[in-house]
């Protein structure tokens, strides 16, 4: 489904502020494919501003923001929505399962928005939840599991159409410790399977620990953590 | 502090959502307009009722009347000589023709007067006011006194002359002064007792006698009574038309408080979701230690707040929504019952108290529901699947509760079988019921719409779909309080459809002629050499004759129709007994048919017994049938003319019905009865189109304040669905961010959330065609049969099911655009916060 393949990702001297509130000042970083990237920061450092700029949610004030070949400043809103579609996948802190949607319905959602045909979608999710687990509560409603299946399924749901980046904001961080360490191996094997960059904003020093490298937002700025 | 502090979270709640805040006011406002609006042109109307009828009579306390022809004038004299009766004056009334400059002809009222008495017994204020001397009546012969707007329309000044018609009779008359209208409205043509018998040549004779009496004097009175002579209260002819106009007034107020009763669904469903959007608080709060009474009070608090806001507002838009309706109000009430021009008086100030406490309390209790429901949930389960868990349950406990609600209505129904009133809240409670139907009909409808949807557009139509099911308490509400207005608006359309289907059918088969000629006062004399003439025409096959004659009879004022029918009968529908036909029946000797809102009202029944007053004295007839009839005076008896001029010594007629061959031409035939009366300008010949179409223009022009209501009531519920979506909306932002991040585009969002709106708009609509028929039928066959008396065929048009079910989908749809708009905006930094 991705467009482009393991494309590295570069962020240029990006400006962005909230009023008078300055976040990032003029930051840079770059990503390399399939690299597993923690950052982590004091809370309102930006950590969640950087990983939406990065997914195009959010534009930057100025600065650009390169994923191969393709600058998200020079994208249409359209554009950016196809992106997104492809290239990426979120994991969210609190989940975000659509209630509505059973648990292979918020799997098979990526794979419907790219269109692919329903028996390769729902053969490729199956497949999904039973690596991950989640075979068994296939046609349950999210509010029925637990929160550590919920975010299982929340992994599912971002690797579903094999994206490049899958974003991930606190991916452990409403879990207890065994479960939440069980969730990131989840989601590492799971990219690291997929070859796609994942990008991990995290106050867990565990978790960081577990990143190719580790980037810490200080006053503005993205720095190498010591 | 504490309370302080509670305050200050409402009021920084509704900062951050004003939308929310406005539409309820919006809600409340809309519905104490409508309900003001009605009753201050309701109120003003029923004063400008009272106003004319204590005019038409003012100090006379009764009237003594012949009970067939002319009163002689001896019966005045004979009451002058005893002191009991002495406060009496003689009347005479009469239609005339003032012959104008130009060939103009003006139909008036005669009103011939006693001078002297006239002030002591009746004290017209109307009629004396103006600048005419009224003495010289008396003493000048042959002059009368003008009403002062025919005076100035016609250019006519003091000392001109006019000619009088009447009949045969002309006579020039001499114009004293001028006069202002009676506050009934009439203009009356004003002279002396004496001329008024000179110009309609009737010496000797009166139309009536006014009297001023106490009860002892009045009894007395009745007891020594010639038997051809009748003494009835004054205005005992406005009895009725007031019973009537009650009736309508009854009708519009109903239709005023069925748009308060949408407008708290309305606020019942804005308050529900503003204390579901602050579940977590509202836990919070009580985990913290707030009780339920405070919560309670802090919930009814905001609630007060908002009525009296919503109610303030509503107070000034509907004393202006009052003036238009006044003006609908008083053209239907003058159409349908006085023939007379009504002017608006001053309502009662009280109105506006009963408005404003009927604003801000239907808010509270509106308010009370919710509020109660916060307070009494499990502060440790805040979870959003409990409670649509809970809300599903409460769907089923409804739809339980909905039956007995059902037979509750029934019994109200049979157990009051005649009171307005009774029947309202009958209504009410079926509208009550099919509210609670509608959540759980909702979920099933949604159920067997599932699969379809997901073939249909994958699983984007499936999250449509289930959006609506699992938002069930927000979507229940919401779709009930659509279904209610769309079911109110369509059950009004439907009553107001098999009316006019009825009303089409009844002039079909009333009016049988193909011509009619009104009998003005100018040709009685020679008329009946003119009707052989006119049954010699080629183009006529026949002639059917009416007399109209008012008379009070001991049960009321009653219409007598005296017809000898033409070549294709009475022209008369029996609805009961229904083996006969009406020729049948009135070849008998003593019988009439009634009309079925007299049988209504009085309670008669085929072969029951009737008095009329006849020139013998008080004569019982017996009631032989009875029949359909839209006309608005409500009390019309027909009895064959022969029998009528037998029994009321009336030779006159009113109407001659001319039945032309299948070929004629009509204006051919107009040309030549024009011809044969040798008056071509005065002649008054209406063709059967002509009364159709007029008939129905009325009819037409009638409801148009029921449109307007509809239309308003309308609004409110486009008021309430477009609130309950935009809080909806509001609610699954962070639904729809993570829809967007996870690469939903924002035209895909917008049509899945447009398509959900248009679900519920269905929902409402399949919802309402039941409720709408249910309550049509009962408009048709209860409220209308006790407001009027009235039966009519009930006529379910398809196309009135279909045009309510598309409103439904359109008003979804419409209040769907925008709330569907900014939530497929949404921001999408939303998924990364928490609720």
């Amino acid at each position: 489904m991705a467009m482009t393949d393991g494309q590295p990702i570069e962020i240029r001297s990006v400006c962005k502020a909230y009023g008078s509130q300055i976040v990032l000042d003029h930051a840079s970083a770059d990503l390399a494919p399939g690299e597993f990237v923690a950052v982590i920061g004091r809370s309102g450092s930006g950590k969640s501003t950087l990983l939406k700029l990065v997914g195009g949610l959010i534009s930057p004030d100025s600065g650009s923001i390169r994923h191969g070949a393709h600058d998200l400043a020079t994208m249409s809103e359209s554009e950016l929505t196809t992106f997104r579609r492809r290239e990426l996948g979120f994991v969210f802190q609190f989940f975000n399962l659509v209630p509505t949607l059973s648990v292979r319905e918020n799997v098979l959602l990526p794979l419907a928005l790219n269109q692919v045909p329903q028996g390769a979608a729902l053969r490729r999710v199956d497949d999904l939840l039973g690596r991950l687990g989640l075979a068994s509560c296939a046609d349950r409603l999210p509010d029925e599991l637990s929160g550590g299946e919920q975010q299982r399924v929340a992994i599912a749901r971002a690797l579903a159409h094999e994206p490049n980046l899958v974003i991930t904001d606190e991916p452990t961080g409403n879990l207890d410790a065994d479960t939440a360490e069980e969730v990131l191996d989840l989601l590492i094997e799971s990219c690291r399977d997929h070859n796609a960059t994942l990008i991990v904003a995290t106050h867990s020093h565990d978790a960081a620990a577990r990143a190719d490298r580790i980037v810490r937002i200080a006053d503005g700025q993205i720095e190498p953590a010591a | 502090m504490r309370r302080r502090l509670l305050g200050r979270a409402s009021w920084r709640f509704y900062q951050r959502h004003p939308w929310q805040l406005l539409l309820a006011v919006a809600g409340i406002a809309l519905g104490v307009a409508v309900f003001l609006g009605i009753e201050l042109a309701n109120d003003s109307a029923r004063r400008a009722f009272e106003a004319s009828s204590s005019a038409a009579s003012e100090q006379t306390t009764h009237r003594l009347l012949p009970v067939a022809g002319p009163l002689p004038e001896a019966r005045y004299f004979e009451l002058k000589t005893d002191q009991r009766w002495i406060a009496s004056t003689p009347v005479i009334e009469a239609p005339v023709l003032l012959a104008l400059a130009g060939g103009q002809r003006l139909e008036m009222m005669l009103e011939g007067l006693d001078v002297i008495e006239e002030p002591s017994v009746r004290g017209l204020s109307g009629v004396r006011s103006g600048d005419a001397d009224l003495l010289r009546l008396l003493t000048e012969p042959l002059t009368v006194v003008l009403p002062q707007a025919t005076a100035n329309a016609y250019a006519i000044e003091t000392g001109d002359s006019v000619e009088v018609l009447a009949g045969d009779n002309r006579h020039e008359v001499v114009v004293i002064g001028t006069s202002e209208l009676g506050a009934d409205g009439q203009p009356r043509l004003l002279t002396d007792i004496a001329t008024a018998q000179e110009l309609i040549g009737t010496p000797g004779f009166l139309t009536r006698i006014d009297l001023r009496l106490d009860e002892a004097a009045a009894g007395a009175l009745s007891a020594n009574l010639d038997p051809r002579t009748v003494l009835v209260p004054a205005g005992a002819e406005d009895q009725i038309l007031g019973e009537l106009t009650r009736a309508f007034n009854t009708n519009l107020t109903a239709l005023g408080l069925l748009a308060l009763v949408v407008g708290m669904f309305l606020i019942y469903s804005t308050i529900s979701f503003t204390i579901i959007q602050r579940w977590r608080s509202v836990a919070v709060l009580r985990a913290i230690g707030l009780s339920r009474g405070e919560l309670m009070g802090k919930l009814l608090g905001e609630a007060l707040a908002i009525g009296i806001a919503g109610t303030l507002l509503g107070l000034l838009l509907g004393r202006e929504l009052s003036a238009g309706l006044l003006e609908l109000v008083l053209r239907t009430l003058d159409d349908l019952y006085f023939r007379r021009a009504l002017a608006a008086s001053e309502p009662s100030s009280l109105i506006y108290v009963l408005s404003a406490l009927l604003g801000v309390g239907a808010t509270v209790v509106s308010a009370l529901i919710p509020a109660v429901a916060a307070t009494r949930r499990d502060i440790t389960s805040a979870s959003r699947s409990r409670l649509e868990r809970n809300a599903h349950r409460l769907a089923r406990r409804f739809a339980l509760a909905a039956l007995p609600t059902l037979l509750l209505a029934g019994a109200i129904l049979a157990i009051a079988d005649r009171g307005l009133w009774q029947a309202f809240v009958a209504i009410f409670l079926v509208i009550v019921a099919g509210a609670m139907l509608v959540p759980l009909g909702t979920h099933g409808l949604m159920r067997f719409l599932e699969a379809p949807a997901a073939r249909l557009a994958g699983i984007a139509g499936r999250m449509a779909v289930r959006g609506v099911t699992d938002s069930l308490s927000r979507t229940g509400v919401a779709t009930a309080a659509l279904a209610i207005a769309v079911a109110t608006v369509m059950s009004v359309g439907l009553m107001i459809a098999s009316f006019r289907a009825s009303l089409v059918d009844w002039i079909d088969t009333t009016i049988t002629a193909d011509l009619y000629i009104d009998v003005g006062p100018e040709l009685d004399s020679g008329l009946e050499s003119s009707l052989t003439a006119i049954e010699a025409l080629p183009e006529v096959v026949g002639i059917s004759r009416m007399r109209v004659a008012r008379t009070l009879a001991p049960l009321g004022s009653f219409n007598i129709r005296a017809q000898a029918p033409g070549p294709e009968g009475y022209g008369i529908e029996l609805t009961a007994p229904d083996d006969v036909t009406a020729e049948a029946l009135l070849d008998e000797e003593r019988s009439v048919v009634v009309s079925e809102p007299l049988a209504y009202r009085l309670g008669l029944e085929p072969d029951t017994a009737l008095e009329l007053p006849t020139m013998t004295g008080i004569e019982a007839f017996r009631v032989a049938g009875i029949y359909r009839d839209y006309n608005t005076a409500g009390s019309d008896i027909v009895i064959a003319l022969d029998a009528y001029r037998r029994h009321f010594d009336d030779q006159g007629l009113s109407t001659i019905g001319v039945h032309l061959a299948a070929d004629a031409d009509a204006d051919i035939a107009t040309a030549a009865i024009r011809a044969l009366f040798a008056r071509d300008r005065d002649l008054r010949i209406r063709s059967t189109e002509f009364i159709r179409e007029i008939s129905l223009v009325v009819f037409d022009r009638t409801f148009q304040v029921t449109e307007v209501l509809r239309l308003l009531a309308g609004i409110v519920a486009f008021l309430g669905i477009l609130s309950a979506l935009m809080a909806l909306g509001l609610e699954r932002e962070r639904e729809f961010a993570v829809l967007r991040s996870l690469g939903m585009s924002v035209r895909q969002l917008f049509v899945q959330n447009l398509a959900q709106t248009g679900l519920l708009g269905l929902t409402a609509g399949l919802a309402a065609a039941p409720l709408g028929a249910a309550l049509a039928w009962l408009l048709v066959h209860v409220i209308n049969r006790r407001s009027f008396g009235w039966s009519m065929d009930f006529i379910v048009a398809p196309n009135a099911v279909l045009a309510g079910v598309s409103m439904a989908v359109a008003a979804a749809l419409l209040a769907g655009i925008y709330p569907a708009f900014v939530g497929a905006r949404a921001d999408m930094g939303l998924a990364w916060r928490d609720d």
